[in-house]
């Protein structure tokens, strides 16, 4: 009898949750799609790890797997956070109703079971979406693989069991945690706590004025101070810097929603001017309850600013690496006695099927002429070089028609100059003429196609190049020998390290002094290296910067959508009183605006800097266009605005809906 | 001021209609202070909600100062409520995030007043419903009766000829509602005030001038006070109530 009666209420238990579990769904709509995201997210990047294909494009993958792993782990605590910050919220808002369970004579534990129960029947639902569609991210993220190393996509469906795996213990990781929290808290609350829990939220923490100007000042010194250390870039001014942006931002939004009020108070004619009473009291009535996450969430945005941003730093950076070492498909410099060694050429002649070669000579010039001038104006560094390096035209047009670049022509009389394109601004106003010898040259045209002309190596100057007649080269002294080669496919990994091999051997067997370590390069071996770096740097930084945003702002939007109750009512008496439609729509977007603006003004004022530092530290000429720090910065703001804003818009779009009925009515 | 003429409310669908107020015909002179009394589910609140803009009628007319407001726009009937209107609820809807003042001062704000004249005019009315010492508050450092007084405050600071007030001692004790109470005849008497009332509470009613008794959403019965003291006419609404019948446990 008793088994019988203990099984009636088990099912209706069940069927309560079950229930319960899809109405939360319904009601954290957004909560709920960010939980299947972030199971597709996990699958997708676990299935790199498992997918024997990408493991075999390149040695380099041990790495990528250990840094998947790691940043998986990160991920997973930024969403291990959010689920337990939801899931407190929700039984927050639902305290009551579980409350009065306890009093219509469930025990604590059978409540906390059925809590439990439905929410892991809500993470359960949005794991097994989010492998289905974690299926698609990993063909994306597959097909992005394949580019990245040159290779070709063909579409596969495939399921992978080992990452299904991982997602799920993942998952498992987040939900545990989070519904033993509750648990616990469940199990040791009392009716009435329960039922006024709902009641309690984080409090003004700083309530006297005086206290609250010096917090708010001191934040803003701080944060100041800070970002100036984040951009002064040494490591323990990094690590100083951190701290005190971290300091700012929990001074600034603990005082800032206190401090609004006071603004107002001592000027009145701003506070009733247009919907500014309205949008500011509501706008601090939240965040004075909830200033700690604001901070929390404003410190996410900028760490996923700054991942987004180095991110797209390091592919620029690594990119433009490879497009200048590798603009010949071979190429060998050699500043040691006697020019390219014959053991290379002999190597390449027996293994590397070559359509077009050279073998040619850099010249040093008479003087620093251009070498001072270009110093003079832009950040550049001629590391090991005295003096200018000249190359003659012969040769010159033979290294073009080899790079597969167009004809040029030199007039008699005439110098080209040949630069990376960050120079072109300042060479190709360059007037002077070049005295090499008895020769006085003018001035022609200035090309910038990628030339292998790195700050570092044996290569066709550093940075800039002279071209000239071939006759006024005659007397001139040879600075080092370069070989060039256009090959019939590009040159194998083992074919490069054997080069690698030989230049090794013969630094051996040479004096130890600058000049006798050869440079040695291949446009296969620097494109599939820049595409390992990518994706052992850029995939983690995207994968955790993508998390902290689908988690700050899912945690922003719960909460905003959480007061359509409390908004609704408060425009429904807006409405009676006589508040136009337009202005009741105004003061909402207003409302809307500013809290989801707020969290975002700090990591752009920090990110920016600090992006802008980092990218200035790399090498001169390799981040240009597209990879130029102001475009690695409007980049970086503009995918993080776009993320943020189809978020922000479908919930304006859900609490508009919800809190302006009346309005359509209306009109 | 106001002439109600043959005033209809239906709910519902085809299939299941409700008539919620049925030929309601009266006026309301200027300075009057009219309560309008009956059982749950007898009008009274449809009928404020119609009077208020809030509702549309489904038959019949309401004038304002000879103006029908069914013929206002969207535009128009914003304007309307927030010059012509004021209204004092049962559970005071002052707005949390707003102090006192904020909150009276709002329906000035609305008509794009200046800063000067809002706090000039807020504190003025304050001053007179007895509330200028708790300016500075937020609604939930305060007592129900100063909200309600507050409600009050808003009600009239713009200057707004018709006071509709749904049930507005229904929160109180007894004490905030006498307070309440005196205030509203004060509001009437000394100021001019406009006010009609829907309340369950003979008491409240026989505050008024005169008293229409609703029944099934139509006008059953109509009291006028006179010169009769208020003892007798609150013993006269409950004579009446009796012969409503109905709910009388509503009617205390």
């Amino acid at each position: 009898m008793y088994w019988r009666c203990w099984e009636v209420i088990s099912v209706t238990l069940f069927k309560l949750s079950m229930r319960n579990a899809k109405r939360q769904a319904a009601d954290y709509l957004i909560f709920f799609v960010t939980v299947i995201l972030a199971a597709a997210l996990l699958y997708a990047f676990n299935g790199l790890i498992f997918s024997e294909e990408v493991e075999e494009l390149s040695g380099h993958f041990d790495q990528l797997t250990l840094l998947i792993v790691l940043s998986s782990i990160v991920v997973v605590c930024i969403f291990g956070w959010l689920v337990s910050y939801a899931t407190n919220f929700m039984l927050t808002r639902r305290s009551r109703e579980l409350g009065l369970y306890i009093l219509i004579g469930l025990e604590n534990k059978q409540v906390a079971r059925l809590f439990f129960a439905e929410n892991l029947a809500v993470g359960g639902a949005a794991l097994l979406l989010g492998l289905l569609f974690g299926n698609l991210l990993f063909q994306i993220l597959r097909a992005v693989v394949m580019a990245l190393f040159g290779q070709a996509y063909h579409f596969e469906f495939s399921f992978s069991f080992g990452a299904a795996g991982l997602t799920v213990v993942y998952f498992a990781l987040i939900y545990l945690h989070a519904l033993r929290k509750c648990r616990k808290k469940l199990c040791t609350m009392r009716i009435h706590d329960l039922i006024y829990f709902g009641r309690q939220n984080e409090g003004a923490v700083i309530e006297k004025g005086r206290g609250r100007r010096w917090v708010f000042s001191a934040s803003v010194l701080l944060g100041i101070v800070g970002t100036l250390l984040l951009m002064a870039g040494r490591v323990l001014f990094v690590i100083l810097g951190a701290g005190f942006v971290i300091a700012f931002l929990y001074g600034f939004f603990i005082s800032f929603a206190s401090g609004v009020p006071a603004f107002f108070e001592k000027r009145p004619e701003r506070k009733y001017r247009s919907q500014n009473l309205l949008v500011f009291r509501t706008l601090t009535a939240k965040l004075g309850t909830m200033g700690i996450v604001m901070a929390t969430i404003s410190l996410l945005f900028t760490a996923m600013l700054i991942s987004e941003g180095m991110g797209v730093l390091f592919s620029g950076l690594m990119n433009g690496r490879a497009a200048e070492d590798g603009a010949f498909d071979l190429y060998v410099g050699s500043a040691a006695e006697g020019g390219v060694s014959e053991e290379y050429l002999e190597y390449i002649g027996e293994h590397i099927p070559v359509l077009d070669s050279l073998v040619y000579p850099v010249y040093q010039g008479d003087n620093a002429q251009l070498m001072d001038y270009v110093s003079g104006r832009e950040d550049y560094f001629g590391f090991n070089y005295e003096r200018d390096t000249l190359m003659g035209y012969r040769d010159y047009a033979a290294l073009r028609r080899i790079a597969g670049y167009r004809e040029v022509e030199l007039l008699p009389g005439q110098y080209l100059i040949h630069c990376r394109a960050y120079l072109e601004d300042i060479l190709k106003d360059y007037a002077p003429a070049v005295t090499v010898g008895e020769y006085v040259l003018r001035f022609g045209e200035v090309y910038t196609e990628h030339f292998n002309q790195n700050d570092w190596g044996v290569g066709n100057g550093r940075g800039f190049l002279i071209i000239v007649p071939d006759e006024v080269l005659e007397g001139c002294t040879v600075r080092h020998w370069g070989y060039v080669a256009q090959t019939a496919e590009p040159v194998a990994y083992e074919a490069y390290a054997a080069l690698r091999d030989i230049r090794d051997r013969l630094y051996r067997s040479r004096e130890k002094v600058e000049g006798n370590y050869d440079s040695v390069g291949s446009k296969a071996y620097e494109e599939s290296e820049s595409a390992a770096f990518i994706a052992i740097t850029v995939f983690p930084l995207y994968f955790l910067a993508l998390a902290l945003m689908m988690t700050t702002v899912t945690i922003l939007t719960i909460q905003q959508l959480s007061e359509a109750r409390h908004y609704k009512q408060q425009f429904l008496l807006l409405w009676k009183l006589g508040m136009e439609g337009r202005e009741m729509k105004k003061a909402l977007l207003k409302q809307f605006a500013l809290y989801y603006l707020m969290p975002a003004v700090p990591p752009v004022l920090i990110g920016v800097p600090v992006l802008r530092n980092f990218a200035n530290g790399v090498e001169p000429g390799v981040l240009v266009g597209m990879s130029s720090s102001a475009a690695i910065i409007g980049i970086s703001l503009a995918v993080f605005f776009l993320v943020y804003a189809v978020y922000i818009v479908i919930a304006y779009l859900g609490l508009k809906r919800d809190v302006l009925p009346e309005v359509g009515g209306e009109g | 001021m106001l002439n109600v003429k043959n005033v209809e409310k239906y709910y519902g669908s085809k299939n299941n209609v409700t008539k919620a107020l049925d030929r309601v015909s009266f006026n309301v002179a200027d300075g009057e202070f009219i309560a309008i009394m009956g059982a749950s589910g007898s009008g009274k609140t449809t009928l404020l909600n119609c009077i208020s803009t809030i509702d549309t009628v489904s038959a019949g007319e309401i004038l304002l100062d000879g103006q029908n407001i069914a013929e206002l726009q969207s535009g128009e009937l914003a304007k309307f409520r927030r010059q012509r209107l004021g209204f004092v609820f049962q559970d005071f809807n002052l707005l949390d995030t707003l102090t006192i003042e904020e909150n009276i001062g709002l329906a000035l704000a609305l008509n794009h007043e200046g800063a000067a004249t809002v706090k000039e005019q807020v504190e003025e009315v304050a001053g007179k419903l007895g509330i200028a010492e708790i300016l500075g508050k937020f609604p939930y450092q305060v007592s129900g009766g100063q909200k309600q007084r507050a409600a009050c405050a808003r009600a009239m600071v713009a200057g707004q000829s018709l006071l509709l007030a749904d049930e507005p001692t229904g929160a109180l004790d007894s004490r905030s509602s006498k307070n309440l109470l005196e205030i509203m005849e004060q509001m009437n008497r000394a100021m001019g005030a406009t006010i009609l009332m829907v309340t369950h509470d003979a008491y409240s009613a026989s505050y008024a001038g005169r008293v229409l008794f609703l029944k099934d959403g139509r006008i059953f019965n109509e009291l006028f006070c006179g010169e009769r003291s208020r003892s007798v006419f609150y013993h006269e609404i409950l004579d009446v109530l009796a012969v409503l019948g109905g709910d009388i446990s509503d009617v205390i």
